[in-house]
């Protein structure tokens, strides 16, 4: 079975400095490589409003990490994460599944984008032609 | 409401009966037939095939200020994209990018 795509995207402490914030990014890569997994995409967001406050912040840095691997590395990872320090929430969503259907969709109307094109006329004509002769 | 209501799905479904139909449809379009702007799904129309939870600026085009989920007739999208539209929205507030209720 090949490996799944997840999305691991955290908050970091807001009273942490810039240079804070980079080292437990480097901290959870660690983790998700140590685990066999493959990071794909690594994405500083920056500081943000939360919409609504977590242990009583009202702000925090966004980080999202993309990463490749077995579902055992999430569990693992995410355990890591519960126990550091400076993780004010975070999330894990599996994502290779959605965005192989959305890929495979988008290939399949090219498709028919294609079809059409080529056959120059729309499909739904016929049924205008039915409804006019009743 | 069950007597005009159902007046008008007689004009246009009695298409059939002829004459009779066709004078009813008439007398309905001119009285109490009222159009709507037909509302198209939004991400149909854009072909957004992934709802993702990370887009804040999309989700809030379908999320009020108070953070509640709305019904499908209020934005009119398609039954498929409502589903993954509220996942969305839903792993966006676990994640506090949108708000569970604001007060």
């Amino acid at each position: 079975m090949s490996d799944r795509v997840y999305e691991i995207l955290f908050i970091a402490d807001p009273n942490l400095g810039e240079p804070e914030v980079d080292a437990l990014t480097e901290q959870i890569q660690g983790y998700v490589e140590k685990e066999g997994g493959r990071l794909q995409k690594v994405e500083k967001w920056g500081k943000k409003r939360l919409a609504y406050n977590i242990r009583k912040h009202s702000e925090g840095y966004y980080v999202l990490l993309v990463a490749e691997g077995k579902p055992a590395l999430v569990k693992e990872v995410e355990r890591r994460i519960r126990v550091t320090d400076g993780v004010v929430k975070f999330i894990t969503v599996r994502v290779d599944e959605e965005l192989r259907k959305a890929e495979s969709r988008k290939a399949q109307r090219a498709k028919e984008e294609a079809k059409r094109k080529s056959h120059g006329r729309p499909p739904s004509s016929p049924v205008e032609g039915e409804e006019v002769s009743l | 409401m069950s007597s005009f209501g159902g007046g008008s799905r007689g004009g246009r479904g009695g298409a059939a009966g002829k004459g009779a139909g066709a004078r009813g449809a008439q007398k309905d379009a001119g009285k109490r037939y009222f159009f709507r702007r037909r509302k198209v799904c939004k991400f149909c129309a854009d072909k957004i095939d992934y709802v993702d939870y990370k887009d804040v600026k999309l989700l809030s085009a379908f999320v009020p200020e108070r953070g509640k989920v709305l019904p499908r007739r209020m934005f009119g999208t398609c039954a498929e994209h409502q589903r993954k539209l509220t996942l969305a929205i839903k792993r966006a507030r676990n994640i506090a990018l949108l708000p569970f209720a604001a007060d």
